[in-house]
């Protein structure tokens, strides 16, 4: 039996159901403060997969989770987690990751 | 916690098996939050669904579901609602298979404001069957069946729900998942038939060909020919013509409700009035 959401692993903004992501960008597109990021992954349908590079720039705006089409990331509550304030630091890194096509800062984006 | 949507799923069917950044998966999320909102009971609420891939919905929500032939949503959803008029009746189709194949079905559904809620998600594109045109199809673009370009005028999905009598109608896009939930909410609210045209994305079939192959690509696209209804009506007729207001574009909350009237023709066999007259209607002809 499938499942959509994964228990809550503790002290992360941001977790993500691996089995659900299809690697669409979605939740990278919508992203203020530069979190995530694809990677490329092999063993992934689509070759690559979502990774949460900058947990400690979340502000829990929840975005990626209302965006994200297939039951895969989950934002934690404020309740849970005490979430960052949105930087200028931390939008240039999110630009950047948008200008390297969706993937994170270390891989190598291609169109 | 986040929202847990396990509780209205079927779980033995996900993942979805829709494409990857597949708009209907964003669309079934916040019809999901709205229904919870609304604190609606899982067997207060049935989802009619056609064929498509927006055929899909049904299967993956824990309602009570009916998966019906192509186009004939609308036409299940009556027999249902006249059946249960206290439940919520929800139908959810895609742009061939409300406005092409069962826009008869469409028309007169809205036309009679029998109380329940169409949501159309409208890709552009016929998808599950490969990329055949459309009625929304916009004019020029590449499809299967048009391989020079399709030069069938595009149709305006919310003008025909107008036209035919809807009592709410409205536009949204899947840009935007909260506007989404709320548009959901007022009309599952709303007492009539609900005319949703909800746009989407496709772009595995229709992006593919049109320089929009990815989901972000898309999207833009979506976000370019979307408009606020406010901002809209201020663009002169000329630039109004490539462009769709989105939000609530028809709000009536008077107009009468097939069900209640049906209710009457009910009191009629059982003797307990006498037939309807042209007098009994506010509007004779």
């Amino acid at each position: 039996m499938g499942t959509a959401m994964i228990e809550y692993p503790g002290n992360v903004p941001v977790w993500v159901n691996k089995s659900n992501c299809k690697a669409c960008d979605l939740c990278v597109s919508v992203c203020p403060s530069g979190v995530l990021g694809m990677r490329y992954d092999s063993t992934s349908t689509l070759g690559a997969m979502i990774s949460i590079d900058h947990p400690e720039a979340c502000i829990g705006c929840n975005e990626c989770e209302l965006t994200c089409p297939d039951f895969a990331i989950y934002v934690a509550d404020k309740s849970q987690y005490k979430f960052a304030k949105l930087t200028d630091d931390a939008k240039e890194r999110q630009a950047q990751i948008i200008a390297n096509n969706y993937m994170s800062l270390d891989q190598k984006g291609v169109k | 916690m986040a929202f847990n949507y396990d509780k209205y799923l079927r779980l033995e069917k996900m993942p979805t098996l829709w494409c990857w950044g597949c708009g209907d998966g964003v669309i079934l999320k916040a019809f999901i939050r709205a229904v919870d909102k609304l604190g609606i009971s899982r067997d207060d609420i049935c989802v009619v669904s056609g064929i498509g891939c927006s055929g899909r919905f049904s299967s993956y929500v824990d309602f009570n579901t009916v998966h019906t032939t192509h186009g004939r949503t609308v036409a299940f959803a009556t027999g249902i609602k006249l059946v249960n008029p206290d439940k919520y009746v929800v139908c959810v189709a895609g742009d061939g298979d409300a406005l092409a194949i069962g826009g008869n079905h469409t028309i007169h559904g809205a036309r009679r404001n029998i109380d329940m809620t169409l949501i159309i998600i409208n890709n552009f594109i016929y998808g599950l069957t490969n990329s055949q045109t459309s009625p929304t199809t916009p004019q020029g673009m590449w499809t299967v069946s048009q391989k020079a370009g399709n030069i069938d005028p595009t149709f305006d999905a919310c003008a025909l729900g107008i036209a035919a009598g809807a009592s709410f109608v409205a536009r949204e896009t899947m840009l935007d998942p909260k506007k989404l939930e709320k548009i959901f909410v007022k009309a599952l609210e709303h007492k009539g038939f609900s005319y949703l045209d909800i746009i989407s994305n496709c772009h595995v079939n229709l992006g593919r060909k049109n320089q929009m192959a990815s989901a972000m690509e898309n999207l833009q696209w979506i976000d370019k020919i979307t408009m606020p209804k406010k901002k809209w009506d201020e663009l002169s007729v000329e630039e109004q013509k490539n462009i769709f207001p989105t939000g609530i574009l028809k709000e009536d909350k008077e107009a009468a409700e097939y069900c209640d009237l049906y209710a009457e023709i009910i009191k009629v066999h059982q003797g307990k009035r006498k037939p309807l007259t042209q007098n009994d209607f506010a509007k004779k002809i």
